[in-house]
C-alpha cells in the first residue's frame, strides 16, 4: 500500500505542545497533545508521535467505514479500541515511573532509610496500578488526559495514605516524585501504535460483544493494514511561545500570531478579531478576509491574565486544568478576588478556602479576573469586530467564555462569538495550513 | 501552670507554605531558653490539620503537655490556630526571635513565601522602621519553590547546588509564575541548574538589598523567614553587598526560620507575666 502523505504544524505552548496531521487535501488526519517539558524536542516529538498515533485511528475508522459490514460496530469498536491503547500506554509509563522512583530513591540522602523508602514505594506503586482500571473505563471521568497529572494525583493519594511522619514523611514522597517523573518525561516514546495496539486489539475483542466478536477477523486485518502504513511528511511548520527553538530550521517556523489568525479563518471563515489566551500570553489579533493579521496586541509579561494564572490556580486546588471551569459555574454568588499577582491569588484562595468560603464562589471570581485583564488587551488592539473568534487553552473552560460573553455584551453589544471545541489547537492548524501552502508552492515550482 | 519555678510558652508562626512551632521556657530570674521547635511544611494539606498536627510533635519533642502551656500565641496567618490565646504581628516576632537568636542585630529582613519585609530594630527588639514588598510576588520564596519543584530538586537543596555555580544566569525578575517559563527555557538551552539557581537568587538578592537601604539599615542583619535556611540565598545577599560596598553584613542562625514561632513564644509569655501580675494586684 503506498504512503500516507501528510503535512505537520506544531504549536509549542508554555504549558502544552501541540500537533495538527492533515493529509494531502488539508482535512485534519490527527491531533496531539502534551505538556510542554523542559526539553523542547523531546515535546515536539511526543505531539508528533500522538498526532500520527490519532491519524492511524482515523485510517483504522476510515477503513471500518469504508465496509458496509463493518460500519455497524464502527463507535463502540473504536471507542474500546482507544481506550484499551491508552491504558497499555498509561501502564508502560507507569513501570517507567517505578523505576525511575526506584531509581531515584538510591540518592545517597535516602541511604540510612533505603529499606523503609523502598518499601513504602512498593505500596505506593501498588496502589496506583490498583486505580488504572478505573481511570480507562467506559464510563470514566479522567482529570486529565495528560500522564504526569494523572500519576500525580494517584501519587499524592497513596503517599498520603501510606507516608508516616516518624520514617518516611509525606514530604520525601513528594520529592521523589518530583524528580522521578522529570526522568519518565524526558523519555521518548516513539512506536507506541506499533507496541501497544496489538494487545489493546486482543483486549477488546476478548470483552467486546458478540456483535463485533463475529466480526474479528476483519477487524483484525482493518487494524493490522494499518499498523504497517507509512507515512511520508510533505511538510513542517512550527509555532509557539518555544518556536525559536523548536527543531527545525527558520524557514520552517512561522510567528504565534500570523498562525493563529490563519487558524481562526480556517475554523471560521468570517472571523474579524480573535482573542487567544494561551498559556502565558493573551493576544488580541485582527485580521482581514482572507486571515492575514491586520493588527494586534500582546499582555504584558505577567501570568495575571493568561491561562498560566487558571493552571497555578488548578495546581493549588489539586484540580486538573479543565475541572476548574465546571466547578466554577456551580457558583451563584462570584467572591470579587483584591490580588492581581497570581501567586497572591493563590494565597488569597488558599485562605478564602479555610476560612470557609465556597470553592466555586472563589473560582467564578478567578474567572472573571482573568477576563477583566484579556477585555483591555482587546481594546487596544482595536476592539472587538463580527465576527469574534475565542481560541487557545482557554477557550475549553466554560466559565471562563461565560464571563467573557457577559463582559462583550456589557461593552460592545451583540457579536457573533466562535468557539471551536478544538480551538486549542488552532496555533497547531495554521502552521499545518502554512505548511501545506509551503509544499504546493514547491510542487508548482 | 508553672514547671519548677518557670513558665512555658508556644509560638505557632503560620506561614503560606510552612507552618513552624517553638516551645520556650522563660525562669523565674527572666533567663529564657528554647525546648523545641519544629517545622511542617503544608504541601497542600488541610491547613488546621497540619497546625494541630505539628503543635502535638512540638509538645511531644519538649516533653511538655498541652496543658502546661501558659500561654500558646499565633503569629502570621494565625486564624486557624485554634488553641491559641492571642496573636502577635508578624514584624513584632520576627524581631524578637532575631534578637533573640542573633544579639547585635540592628536589622532583620524576613524572607517569606510571598513577603519580604526589612526592618530596623533596637537592642529590646523594637521596631524602628520598615518596608515591606508590593503586591507582587516577584522574587519571592514560592517562586524559589516552584523552581525547585520543577528542577526536581529537594528544597534544601537549593542553597548548597546554587554556591557551586559557575557562570550564573541572569533571571528576569518581572513575574514569579513566568520567570518560571524562563527556566524551562534555561533547562532545554542547557545552563547547569546550578547557574540557574544562582541566577535567581542574585536577582532576588538584588531586591532585597533595596528594602534594606530604603530603611537605612547598617550594621548585624539577621535573616529569618523560610528563606533563611537558603545558604545560596545568603551568600548571593553578600556578594551584593560587599558588590555595593554597604556598611551591613547579613547574619543566620540555624534557628532563623523558626524567628517567628520564638518570638511569638516568647511575646505570649511575657503578656501571660503582666496578665498575671496585674490581677494578682488587682486582688491585693
Amino acid at each position: 500500500m503506498s504512503a500516507v502523505e501528510i503535512l505537520l504544524g506544531i504549536d509549542l505552548g508554555s504549558t502544552t505542545t501541540k500537533a495538527i496531521a492533515l493529509d494531502h487535501a488539508g482535512r485534519v488526519l490527527g491531533r496531539g497533545i502534551t505538556n510542554t517539558r523542559s526539553n523542547y524536542n523531546v515535546a515536539s516529538r511526543i505531539v508528533r508521535d500522538e498526532a500520527l498515533v490519532q491519524s492511524r485511528f482515523e485510517l483504522v475508522r476510515h477503513a471500518i467505514a469504508a465496509d458496509p459490514e463493518l460500519s455497524r460496530v464502527e463507535r463502540s469498536f473504536i471507542g474500546a479500541l482507544v481506550r484499551n491503547f491508552r491504558k497499555q500506554q498509561h501502564l508502560e509509563q507507569l513501570e517507567r515511573l517505578e523505576s525511575a522512583l526506584d531509581h531515584c530513591a538510591d540518592a545517597l540522602r535516602y541511604a540510612p532509610c533505603r529499606e523503609a523508602v523502598k518499601e513504602k514505594l512498593h505500596q505506593i506503586d501498588e496502589a496506583i496500578r490498583s486505580r488504572v482500571p478505573g481511570h480507562f473505563s467506559e464510563l470514566a471521568v479522567r482529570k486529565s488526559d495528560f500522564f504526569r497529572d494523572l500519576a500525580a494525583a494517584d501519587y499524592m493519594w497513596a503517599a498520603e495514605r501510606f507516608s508516616d511522619a516518624k520514617s518516611v514523611s509525606f514530604d520525601v514522597l513528594c520529592g521523589l516524585f518530583d524528580a522521578a517523573i522529570l526522568e519518565v518525561e524526558n523519555a521518548a516514546t516513539d512506536g507506541a501504535f506499533e507496541r501497544h495496539s496489538g494487545p489493546a486489539l486482543e483486549q477488546t475483542l476478548a470483552t467486546a460483544p458478540a456483535e463485533i466478536q463475529k466480526r474479528a477477523p476483519k477487524l483484525r486485518a482493518a487494524v493490522e493494514s494499518v499498523r504497517t502504513r507509512e507515512f511520508r511528511v510533505l511538510g513542517m511548520v512550527g509555532t509557539g511561545y518555544g518556536r525559536q527553538r523548536l527543531p527545525f530550521p527558520k524557514e520552517q517556523v512561522r510567528s504565534e500570531i500570523l498562525c493563529h489568525g490563519l487558524g481562526a479563518h480556517a475554523m471560521f471563515a468570517g472571523t474579524r478579531t480573535v482573542l487567544d489566551i494561551g498559556g502565558q500570553d493573551t493576544k488580541a489579533i485582527q485580521i482581514d478576509s482572507s486571515g492575514i493579521v491586520t493588527s494586534f496586541q500582546m499582555n504584558d509579561r505577567c501570568a495575571a491574565g493568561c491561562g498560566r494564572y487558571l493552571g497555578y490556580i488548578a495546581d493549588e486546588m489539586n484540580l486538573g486544568l479543565h475541572e476548574l471551569g465546571s466547578l466554577a459555574q456551580e457558583s451563584t454568588c462570584s467572591v470579587k478576588i483584591n490580588s492581581t499577582c497570581t501567586v497572591f491569588a493563590g494565597a488569597e484562595l488558599r485562605d478564602r478556602l479555610s476560612l470557609g468560603q465556597k470553592r466555586s464562589d472563589i473560582l467564578a471570581g478567578l474567572h472573571r479576573a482573568i477576563m477583566l485583564r484579556a477585555m483591555s488587551i482587546l481594546a487596544r488592539s482595536g476592539g472587538i469586530s463580527d465576527e469574534f473568534t475565542f481560541t487557545g487553552g482557554v477557550a475549553r473552560n466554560p466559565a471562563a467564555v461565560s464571563a467573557l460573553k457577559e463582559l462583550v455584551k456589557q461593552n460592545y453589544g451583540d457579536r457573533t462569538l466562535n468557539i471551536s471545541p478544538e480551538s486549542i489547537y488552532t496555533g497547531a492548524l495554521g502552521a499545518a495550513l502554512f505548511a501545506q501552502r509551503a509544499s504546493e508552492g514547491r510542487t508548482v515550482a | 501552670m508553672k514547671n519548677g519555678g518557670s513558665l512555658l510558652a508556644a509560638g505557632v508562626d503560620v506561614g503560606s507554605s510552612a507552618v513552624k512551632f517553638a516551645v520556650v521556657q522563660i525562669a523565674d530570674d527572666g533567663s529564657e531558653k528554647i525546648l523545641a521547635l519544629h517545622n511542617e511544611r503544608i504541601r497542600r494539606r488541610e491547613l488546621r490539620k497540619v497546625i494541630r498536627e505539628g503543635y502535638d510533635l512540638a509538645l511531644q519533642s519538649a516533653g511538655v503537655r498541652e496543658s502546661e502551656i501558659a500561654y500558646a500565641a499565633s503569629t502570621g496567618e494565625g486564624e486557624l490556630v485554634d488553641f491559641r490565646r492571642g496573636h502577635f504581628y508578624g514584624m513584632t516576632t520576627h524581631a524578637r526571635g532575631a534578637v533573640f537568636l542573633l544579639p547585635g542585630t540592628t536589622a532583620v529582613i524576613d524572607l517569606g513565601a510571598l513577603h519580604a519585609r526589612a526592618m530596623r530594630v533596637d537592642e529590646r527588639s523594637r521596631v524602628l522602621a520598615y518596608r515591606m514588598t508590593s503586591q507582587c510576588a516577584s522574587g519571592s520564596g514560592q517562586f524559589l519553590e516552584n523552581v525547585a519543584r520543577y528542577l526536581g530538586i529537594m528544597l534544601e537543596d537549593v542553597g548548597p547546588l546554587s554556591c557551586e555555580a559557575k557562570n550564573p544566569e541572569a533571571v528576569s525578575s518581572i513575574c514569579a509564575v513566568l520567570a518560571e517559563t524562563d527556566v524551562i527555557n534555561m533547562v532545554s538551552r542547557g545552563v547547569s541548574r546550578n547557574d540557574i539557581l544562582k541566577g535567581i537568587h542574585l536577582s532576588m538578592a538584588g531586591r532585597y538589598i533595596k528594602l534594606l537601604r530604603s530603611i537605612a539599615a547598617e550594621g548585624d542583619v539577621a535573616i529569618t523567614g523560610g528563606l533563611a535556611a537558603d545558604i545560596g540565598l545568603c551568600r548571593a545577599l553578600d556578594e551584593k553587598i560587599a558588590e555595593e560596598k554597604l556598611p551591613m553584613r547579613v547574619r543566620t542562625d540555624q534557628n532563623s526560620i523558626f524567628a517567628g514561632a520564638i518570638g511569638a513564644a516568647f511575646w505570649g509569655g511575657y503578656r501571660h507575666q503582666v496578665l498575671a501580675r496585674r490581677s494578682s494586684e488587682a486582688v491585693a
